[in-house]
């Protein structure tokens, strides 16, 4: 065996960042592999819920209409979990921006998008390496076999062992800014749904919440609602939390974590008839620009979506698969202008960096960055959530007469043993990054 | 309180595992190859699929129920767990995620 | 040397679960496969072609969206799928099945060219009858051997075959055309290639034959051609089991407890005599 075929372009990862290069690329007139591990193109993907719509309409203006969108989110909402303790705020949007659906079955649709546009798509199939020759990348490997190509575009993933094997990332640890998250699927009549959340037909929800649901650890949950389903689960970064169970403060699995959330009273009313019909994990990223690569390029490659650690989490928001798709695009884009100018030289490639640099994923990132160590920090996933709690419950649970709203912050903050000064000065900076 | 019925009960992690599906691989993908200085209390506690157990002193990895997410991977060095996606498009088959 | 192979698109029978409040099955989502246990088949196919040369021809009956599984075949190193599909076979059961694939089997005997050896797996995770590959042999009238382990060609036109049984090995040897049932678990299959998914997408490798190809009377196929009945079928409750953790210093500790736990449990004590004295106590 060890067949060589050559391609202009092979990108590694059939994701939502890869097909977005792949069906650029293939429009364009090149010659197209894309490779993917998994059994279909999204088959090994597991997310929180929600995508925003305007960067993925840049590559699929039909994404509206053709796409296995599940409902447009018309309704954020944030609660502070303490004990039996919440409180929550809710925004009803004036218009919608994001849509939640199934990263299977949107990816899928994305490889099929790709396909159709004559991208050769090739499912089941590892990459083990990105090859290079006198330091240049010509191809990838896989098992004997190489396949050769101008440009190899990297779209592996948040855990990107092929980039540590070129040594463009160091390799993953409890240091690095990643997270897992767990999450629980949770079938439910999309009319129920609807009444419980609030929602007109089509309408979805997507919620964040944070506290004691974590047992201290930090991190937060998620609920978002599906078509006929609720995906709910959290996000807890991995060195914490490893350090928690070591230290023996952290005493349960993860999985019991996610099934108190999904047994909480205040939570289980609005799915109690809900069977848990799928269960996963999956490493993301905390957010913030920690998981940048250096380089975003070398010779003969770019680096796109989670394996170039595009995703921002604003502490209200978090948004990965936009970043993927915008960031396929920009990919595409330094290719098909590098082959008009004269070929994929450094100079021609770094043009993708500057491209990301100039673009909405950077400065989200940028702005946001430092968000990750935030939220890492004991005061914002335990004192502040019982703060806020505390405050609530001194004015909402007063017999006779309830205290102003400084006194209730002020005898909330001493409860949970911080100062008043500091936790301004803590919510300055938080806020100030938000 | 709310109702509780059988929809409310505390599901155990193997309850949770019956939910998925895999396609498993009679290739071994990952595999503790030295345990001495690994963090085995989070490796038991934050594998989401529970795949590390202890059996006795020794440390086993079950990569059967494996979601590749590599959270292993991450509290861990190549001499201690050799890691690798499963191939053939094999392991865990997400379809409601 | 001329391998014909067939293979099963299956659930993932792994993935049907059981609803205790509504005592239903839950297929929702539920994702075929290539029925596990005819990949030891397909790896004993590529190891006897890889070994002589020639080429093996993956068939399958089944609707059109098996196709994916003869692709994961030919992804393998398969050099060539058929798929044999018509609404006149829908309903088979495997008088009718094994009857469609014997008589495509003659006819890329007759069009292709001489075929060797026909081999399947043991069994289907979705049924497991065990059925098909007697039955093709039946119909083409060639030796069959099942339990097979390994095949190699010993030259004039003969493969030695190696069956496992439960406590010894028997070893054959047989003249070819045969048909060979592979044991479960007997080789492990080779992963998928990039060099063969991209072959398979370059060269048209996998072909579709209906009815019209094959011209059976439909009499003979599908529910028409099926004389077994599904009188009843009975969900097994699910057994309980009682979990116990016993942490042993070492393995013969851990053994001399499982024994005693055994002979603990009448029932168990009965059945571990019988496994080994064959009844007496």
């Amino acid at each position: 065996m060890g067949t060589t075929s050559k391609f202009d372009v092979v990108i590694v990862g059939a994701g939502p960042a890869g097909c977005s290069s792949a069906y650029l690329l293939a429009r364009a007139g090149l010659r197209v592999l894309l490779v993917e591990r998994g059994r279909s193109a999204g088959s090994k993907l597991l997310w929180g819920g929600k995508a925003y719509a305007q960067p993925i309409r840049e590559v699929w203006p039909e994404l509206d209409k053709e796409a296995p969108i599940h409902r447009w989110v018309t309704r954020e909402r944030f609660s502070f979990v303490w004990g039996d303790r919440i409180l929550t705020v809710e925004y009803k949007l004036g218009r919608s921006v994001a849509f939640t659906s199934y990263l299977p079955e949107l990816v899928s649709w994305m490889a099929r998008k790709a396909e159709s546009a004559g991208a050769l798509l090739v499912e089941d199939v590892r990459v083990d390496e990105i090859v290079v020759k006198d330091g240049r990348v010509v191809g990838v490997r896989s098992g004997d076999d190489v396949v050769r190509a101008d440009v190899v575009i990297d779209a592996e993933g948040v855990n990107r062992m092929l980039l540590e094997k070129l040594g463009l990332a160091e390799k993953l640890d409890v240091n690095s800014g990643v997270a897992l998250g767990v999450k629980e699927t949770l079938s439910l009549d999309s009319k129920l749904i609807e009444e419980r959340f609030n929602l007109d037909k089509g309408e979805g929800l997507s919620w964040l919440v944070a506290g004691d649901i974590t047992r201290g650890l930090p991190g937060g949950g998620f609920i978002y609602t599906m078509r006929d389903s609720i995906s709910i689960g959290l996000v807890i970064p991995i060195g914490p939390a490893a350090k928690a169970a070591e230290e023996g403060i952290l005493k349960e699995h993860v999985s019991s974590l996610v099934e108190s959330f999904r047994l909480h009273p205040y939570f289980n009313r609005l799915w109690r008839e809900a069977d848990v019909i799928e269960y996963g994990g999956r490493m993301t990223i905390e957010g913030g620009l920690s998981m940048m690569p250096r380089r975003l390029y070398a010779p003969g490659l770019l680096v796109v979506g989670d394996a170039a650690g595009f995703l921002v989490n604003t502490g209200y928001t978090i948004r990965g698969v936009d970043t993927a798709v915008y960031s396929g695009k920009l990919a595409a884009e330094t290719v098909i202008e590098a082959l008009s100018r004269g070929g994929f030289t450094e100079d021609n490639l770094k043009a993708y960096e500057d491209k990301v640099r100039r673009s909405y994923i950077y400065r989200e990132l940028r702005n946001h960055s430092g968000v990750e160590d935030i939220m890492k920090d004991p005061f914002y996933f335990t004192k502040l959530p019982q703060v806020v709690v505390g405050a609530a419950g001194r004015l909402f649970e007063a017999d006779y007469e309830e205290p102003t709203l400084i006194r209730s912050v002020v005898e909330a903050s001493r409860d949970a043993g911080i100062s008043l000064v500091r936790a301004f000065f803590k919510l300055a900076r938080v806020v100030r990054r938000l | 309180m709310s109702s509780t019925g059988v929809k409310l009960k505390r599901l155990k992690l193997g309850d949770l595992l019956q939910r998925d599906v895999w396609d498993v691989d009679e290739a071994r993908h990952i595999e503790v190859l030295d345990q001495r200085g690994l963090p085995i209390k989070a490796l038991l506690l934050l594998c989401p699929m529970g795949c590390y157990t202890m059996a006795g002193e020794r440390l086993l990895m079950s990569y059967e129920g494996c979601v590749e997410c590599a959270t292993c991977r991450v509290l861990s060095n190549p001499h201690q767990i050799r890691w690798e996606y499963p191939r053939s498009g094999r392991g865990i088959q997400y379809r409601f995620t | 040397m001329r391998v014909v192979v067939g293979i099963k698109w299956v659930p993932n029978t792994q993935a049907v679960r059981f609803d205790p409040e509504t005592g239903t099955l839950i297929r929702r989502g539920v994702p075929s496969i290539v029925n596990p246990h005819d990949l030891p088949a397909v790896e004993l196919s590529l190891r006897l072609r890889d070994e002589v040369g020639g080429e093996v021809i993956a068939i399958a009956m089944a609707p059109p969206p098996a196709s994916k599984g003869l692709e994961f075949v030919l992804g393998m190193g398969v050099d060539r799928a058929i798929l044999i599909t018509d609404r006149v076979y829908a309903g088979a059961d495997t008088l009718a099945t094994s009857y469609v694939l014997a008589r495509a089997i003659q006819k890329i005997n007759a069009e292709i060219g001489d075929v060797d050896l026909v081999v399947f797996g043991q069994e289907t995770i979705d049924s497991s009858t065990a059925h098909i590959p007697a039955q093709v042999a039946s119909w083409l009238e060639l030796p069959y051997i099942y339990y097979v382990k390994e095949a190699t060609v010993v030259g004039n036109g003969r493969v030695r075959v190696v069956r496992e049984l439960e406590n010894y090995l028997e070893e054959y040897e047989l003249e070819l055309p045969a048909v060979l049932g592979v044991a479960i678990r007997a080789l492990k299959p080779r992963p998928v290639s990039l060099s063969m998914k991209l072959r398979t997408k370059f060269e048209k490798r996998l072909i579709t034959w209906t009815n019209n190809d094959l011209k059976l009377d439909p009499r003979c196929t599908g529910l028409k051609g099926s004389p077994t009945i599904v009188a009843k079928t009975i969900d097994m409750p699910e057994v309980p089991r009682r979990r116990e953790v016993f942490k042993a210093r070492d393995a013969r500790e851990a053994a001399k407890w499982i024994v005693a736990k055994m002979l603990a449990d009448e029932k168990t004590r009965e059945l571990l005599y019988r496994s080994l004295w064959g009844g007496r106590g």
